[in-house]
This record gives C-alpha cells, sequence and structure tokens, in this order.
C-alpha cells in the first residue's frame, strides 16, 4: 500500500510556507545571523524573527503553548489546510522534540533562583508530551497522538511510524514532523560540547569547523488510498522508503566509516525498491561538525561508490534545527521533487580531504527529480533516512 | 509473539522474568550502584551514565543470562523505549550546572532520553533499529502494536523498556519479546511491569 | 608541584566521576586517555571545564587539548605554565 503525502507545512529562519522558504533557497539567503535576544546574542543562530506573542497573534493561533509548540502548530496549521477533521477519517500526530517547553521552563527557573516572581503553573507546558498535546489540540486532532524524542532524528522517526500505521491500516491519516525552538539550555549544551561555529557554518567544507543552531517546525500529512478516497486530496508525493539503525559507537559522535548512517540508507532504498543510482537528491543531515560530515561522507560513498548524486546540506541555511530538521528538510525535498530543484549547500569551498566529495553549489531548477533521500542522524547513534518519490 | 523474559528494577526491589522466581533486595538510596556491584560485569562507563541509562544497563545485564541473544545478527535486534518524564533528572541537573557553574558536556550528553539506548547498542555493538517515545503511562498494548513493525521488517527479537527517572520515581521495566509462536499478552505484560516487593 | 598533582587528581575523580578511584590509583605519568583510564572525548571536555573553573585557563580548540590531558604529569605543568 502507498503512503502519499497530500500536505506539508513548515517554518524555519528562512521564512514561513513554501514561497518564502523557496525564495531563499533560490537567492541562496541564509537565515543565520548574530542572535538578537538575551539568549541568542553571543551566537549565530537560525532564529525566527518574532517573539511568542507576535507568532501566536500573526497566525491566529487559539491554543497557548511553549514556543516550541506554537511553532509546530503554525506548521501543522500550513500542513493540515484544505484538511477537515472527519469521523470517518481516523486521524492521528506524531511529533518529534527535544527541546520540549524548556524554553518556558528555563526562563521560570531562572525567576526562582533569583527570586523574581516565577510561576510554577507554567511548567504545564514543559514537558515533549504537553508540546504534542497542545498542537494537537490547536487543530482539533484526538484518535492518535504521540511524541517521539530521539534526538535530531525526531521528526524523521515519527514520519517513519506514521508510514508504518498507515500501512498496517492502523490509521488513516497522519501528521507527521518535528518542531524545537533556540533555548540557552540547547546553546548551553553544544557549548560545552564544542561543536558550536563562531562564525556561518560550512557543512562538509574541509575547513568546518561546527554547526549553528536553528529553530522552527516541519511537519508532513500522510495519507492511506482509503483516505484519500474521502478526503479527495491530491497526493503531492509518495513517502516510498524510511529507515532506522543503530549507529552502536558512542553517544554524540558518529563512526568514522559512518556504519549505522549506511545501514539507515541502504534500507530505506530497499524499502522504497529503487537503486542508489535512482536517487536524484541527497538532502544531508550535513550539521558541519568535522565528525558528521565525514561520517556521513564515508557512508555515501560506500552506497553510491562512483556515482555519487548531487548531495547538499540545507542546514547553512536554516541552522540545525534538531528534532524539526528531518520534518523541515523533508517539506524541502517535496519542493525539490514537485519544481525540479537541486539546492546549493552554501558556505562550501573546499572538498574533506579524506573524501574528495564535491557537494552540490549553485541553485538550479526545471529538472527532472523523481527520488529524494534525506538523512537525520540523531545523537545516542539514532540515525535515519526517508525516500520522498514523485507522483 | 513470544515472551522471552522480563526484568523489572526500582528502589523496591528487583524482578527477574515473569514468574518472580528470584529477586534481589536493593533499598537504599544508592541502589543502583549495589545492583552494579552485585552484577559481576565490570564496565567502567556505568558510572558516567545517568539514571536512565544506569537502570537500562543494569536490567538488561541482570535478564541477559535468562535470555539467549548470543546467536543473532548484530542488527536483527530491534529497541522499543518510552517513559513520561523524558530526561528531567539529568535536565535538572544539567540546567543546574550552566546556571550556577558552567555547562557540563557529560551531563548535556544524556539530556535525551534516547541515549539510553545508544548505550545498550555500543555496549552489545547491535545495529538494529531503536526509537524513543513520551508516554504518559506504560501502554503495554502500544509496544505490542509497535513491536509488530519491527517483526513484519524482518527482526527476530525486540527489546523493550519502560525506564522513568523523574517527579514519579525512579523505575525500569525491561522485556524481550521473539518472533516466534507464542501468545504473551498486554495484560501479562502489565502484570509484570506492576510487581512490587 | 606534587600538591598540585595531588589536588588534581581528586579534581578528575570528582568532575568525571570516576566512582571506584581514589586519587593513589592515578599515577603521575598514567596515560589518561585510550587504554589509561579509558576517557574519552566527553571526559576531554570536562577537563576543558576543570581547567577554566578552577585554573582560570581557557582552552578553545578541543583539539589544543590532547597533548595537555596526556597525563597528571603533563597537566599540572601546563596549569604551571599558564597561570
Amino acid at each position: 500500500m502507498k503512503v502519499y503525502v497530500t500536505g506539508y507545512g513548515v517554518i524555519s529562519s528562512i521564512g514561513v510556507g513554501e514561497k518564502e522558504s523557496l525564495r531563499a533557497l533560490k537567492d541562496g539567503v541564509s537565515g543565520i545571523k548574530r542572535g538578537s535576544n538575551n539568549t541568542t546574542k553571543d551566537y549565530n543562530v537560525g532564529a525566527i524573527e518574532l517573539t511568542d506573542n507576535e507568532l501566536i497573534e500573526k497566525f491566529e493561533l487559539n491554543t497557548h503553548g511553549s514556543r516550541t509548540a506554537l511553532l509546530g502548530m503554525i506548521a501543522v496549521k500550513q500542513a493540515f489546510r484544505g484538511h477537515q477533521i472527519n469521523e470517518k477519517i481516523r486521524t492521528g500526530l506524531i511529533s518529534g522534540t527535544s527541546v520540549g517547553g524548556m524554553d518556558i521552563s528555563e526562563v521560570e527557573y531562572k525567576k526562582y533562583l533569583e527570586n523574581d516572581g516565577h510561576d510554577p503553573s507554567r511548567y504545564k507546558h514543559h514537558s515533549s508530551g504537553a508540546t504534542t498535546r497542545e498542537i494537537a489540540a490547536e487543530i482539533g486532532v484526538t484518535d492518535f497522538i504521540n511524541t517521539i524524542s530521539t534526538a535530531c532524528s525526531s521528526a524523521a522517526n515519527a514520519i517513519m511510524m506514521g508510514a508504518r500505521m498507515i500501512r498496517n491500516g492502523m490509521i488513516d491519516r497522519i501528521i507527521v514532523g518535528g518542531t524545537d525552538a533556540l533555548t540557552s539550555f540547547t546553546i548551553s549544551g553544544f557549548r560545552s560540547l564544542m561543536i558550536l561555529d563562531e562564525d556561518w557554518c560550512r557543512p562538509f567544507d574541509e575547513t568546518r569547523k561546527g554547526l549553528n543552531l536553528g529553530e522552527g517546525a516541519g511537519y508532513l500529512v500522510l495519507e492511506s488510498d482509503r483516505s484519500l478516497a474521502v478526503s479527495g486530496k491530491e497526493p503531492v508525493a509518495e513517502l516510498s522508503g524510511w529507515s532506522n539503525a543503530s549507529d552502536a559507537f558512542h553517544q554524540t559522535a558518529s563512526s568514522p566509516e559512518g556504519h549505522g548512517a549506511k545501514i539507515s540508507m541502504m534500507e530505506a532504498l530497499k524499502v522504497a525498491g529503487i537503486a542508489p543510482s535512482d536517487i536524484d537528491y541527497i538532502n544531508a543531515h550535513g550539521t558541519a561538525t568535522p565528525n558528521n560530515d565525514l561520517s556521513e561522507s564515508q557512508a555515501i560513498k560506500s552506497i553510491f561508490k562512483d556515482s555519487i548524486p548531487p548531495f547538499s546540506s540545507t542546514k547553512s541555511y536554516t541552522g540545525h534545527t534538531l528534532a524539526a530538521s528531518g520534518g523541515i528538510e523533508a517539506v524541502f525535498a517535496i519542493l525539490a521533487l514537485r519544481n525540479g530543484l537541486l539546492y546549493p549547500n552554501l558556505n562550501f569551498e573546499n572538498a574533506i580531504k579524506e573524501t574528495g566529495l564535491v557537494p552540490q553549489t549553485k541553485f538550479e531548477d526545471s529538472l527532472n527529480i523523481k527520488h529524494v533521500l534525506s538523512n537525520s542522524f540523531g545523537f545516542g547513534g539514532n540515525n535515519s533516512s526517508i525516500i520522498l518519490s514523485a507522483i | 509473539m513470544r515472551l522471552l523474559g522480563s526484568c523489572k528494577i526500582s528502589e523496591n526491589g528487583v524482578f527477574v522474568n515473569n514468574n518472580l522466581e528470584e529477586y534481589y533486595s536493593a533499598c537504599q538510596t544508592d541502589w543502583k550502584r549495589e545492583l552494579y556491584t552485585k552484577l559481576d560485569f565490570e564496565y567502567p562507563k556505568f558510572h558516567k551514565m545517568d539514571p536512565l541509562a544506569k537502570m537500562a544497563f543494569l536490567s538488561f545485564k541482570l535478564l541477559e543470562p535468562k535470555v539467549d541473544l548470543g546467536s543473532l545478527e548484530d542488527d536483527s535486534i530491534g529497541m522499543l523505549f518510552a517513559n513520561s518524564s523524558s530526561s528531567h533528572t539529568t535536565d535538572e541537573k544539567f540546567k543546574k550546572s550552566y546556571y550556577e557553574k558552567s555547562p557540563s558536556p557529560s551531563l548535556f550528553v544524556y539530556t535525551l532520553p534516547n541515549i539510553l539506548t545508544g548505550e545498550l547498542a555500543i555496549l552489545n555493538k547491535w545495529y538494529g533499529e531503536n526509537i524513543f517515545f513520551i508516554q504518559e503511562n506504560f501502554n503495554p498494548e502500544f509496544y505490542l502494536e509497535q513491536i509488530n513493525f519491527y517483526f513484519s521488517k524482518g527482526l527476530n527479537i525486540c527489546l523493550c523498556g519502560w525506564v522513568e527517572s523523574g517527579p514519579k520515581g525512579e523505575e525500569c521495566f525491561l522485556f524481550v519479546v521473539e518472533n516466534k509462536d507464542g501468545d504473551v499478552t498486554h495484560d501479562e505484560l502489565y502484570k509484570c511491569y506492576k510487581q512490587k516487593k | 608541584m606534587s600538591d598540585l598533582k595531588e589536588k588534581l587528581k581528586a579534581q578528575i575523580i570528582k568532575q568525571l566521576n570516576l566512582e571506584d578511584m581514589n586519587p593513589e590509583d592515578i599515577k603521575d605519568d598514567a596515560p589518561l586517555f585510550g587504554d589509561g583510564l579509558g576517557l574519552d572525548s566527553i571526559d576531554a571536555l570536562e577537563f576543558i571545564v576543570l581547567l577554566e573553573q578552577h585554573y582560570d585557563i581557557k582552552i578553545a580548540d578541543p583539539s589544543e587539548g590532547k597533548e595537555v590531558f596526556q597525563s597528571v604529569n603533563s597537566l599540572a605543568a601546563y596549569i604551571e605554565k599558564n597561570s
């Protein structure tokens, strides 16, 4: 049974929705810049330049929640546009997040330490589960709600889980993806791991120093044939492949040969029933850390050998949006399929010496893009790959 | 599917196997450390783990002798875990570290609940699928549904767990299911989970 | 210098959660990483935090740490040099 995509929604530092995102992708305009608030001012980040209240007002949100939840609501509402909650279609939501409502909790905790009028009732927004429930409440999904927390592969795993549930007839229509907001928590954490770049990140470049953090949300609506017959929606793409594998090497670093990455890509190809040569574009995980980009390159080389398809990381556009990245990049993959696009890997100059791989450096359109592979590799050696295919 | 074994540990006690065949008493503040010393398996990395990874490691090592996993391919074992508080205990410690002194990398590493599956994969060199869900309570029905996905993909064994460390206390319930004839029910799993001293 | 080394050993044990160890278990010239104490890349980062917190020394590039953190001897020498 095929799994169809009938909606997609995205919000990131390069824009809200399809039009803004495409314009930035085409013009090579990155959303990464020096942060403008107390949390982000010392770092280059891919921040969304709207406060929580501005998000609520601009996007007419009814349910209040953490910033992570608000970003999720915006992207989910976009994805679900034209759909309706209908008792004939069992509809679910699977959302990935690593931060949850930490943006609220860390502010309240600081107030508590400083004896500055902290409000314990706000902690109700803290949990990852609360984030998903708040998003579900905004659009009225009640049949099935679940939360995944596997770091940077969370959204990709949500997409994979949704596909399986559809294929097994457990649900008819499911909204899948992820969301994460920028927080002092994650900035401090990545700073302590010394994998942030003080300048603009350089994915797959020999001189890359680390990542820039970002925030955002990306979701897809998946439907079965049965659901399409009732909803009457036109599929925009097919979710044809998915996979997850363990790297079994280190809590936060990837194995030098990219063993887990290789397995996840190969398995996704197997599920899709296509050969490596059928892939027209790889949207890489490409965080720009010395470790990931080498590891992922080795894995790509071992599968695609002398016929490496065009590949790029869009994280030099959006920053690394953590749990949201798999969702945001799935939307970019669909836009690539629908418009025949290849995205440039911004800020690239010199290939990694060990691999010599050169990513796509120009924006191209009007191409025949039929299959896109998207990688999302999370801490804990949690490696996921999905394949989206043209209708 | 067949239930090969289960293990429940908490500060209330330790139960190995679904028939409550034996138990260890471990009622003290550093019960995890005490359990580790009884294991007769040296793994210095244990001391650096957070409570979630420690409990998953301990339960696994207690269950391992009762369940034969040795002959399986290293990518034929899947892992399915969940809890309700995510990495709450370590999140609080990490927040404290960056507000009071400077952010601790060894704490930050564990501010994701799925690092525990990473630790099990590293320990055993397993390359199979793994996932971590956040749910309100242990829901055996959900696990059994998800396990079916793993088995239909071709995995032989699923190591599942509910590992919680947060405001509601600490507990770890681990169970192993095999893709063979058998009738494990969610009632049976729930009974094993609810065992108390 | 030997006071510094003893202090360092206690700080290392605390910072890195080396639970079953006492300062006497760490020899001055024993390799701290790899086959020695079996410390890894995350522990190396904790060393960087330790240097900053206790000795006010900042290491900006983690790869700089490789030479410095080889043993208690090299660590003590680095601290003496940069204090």
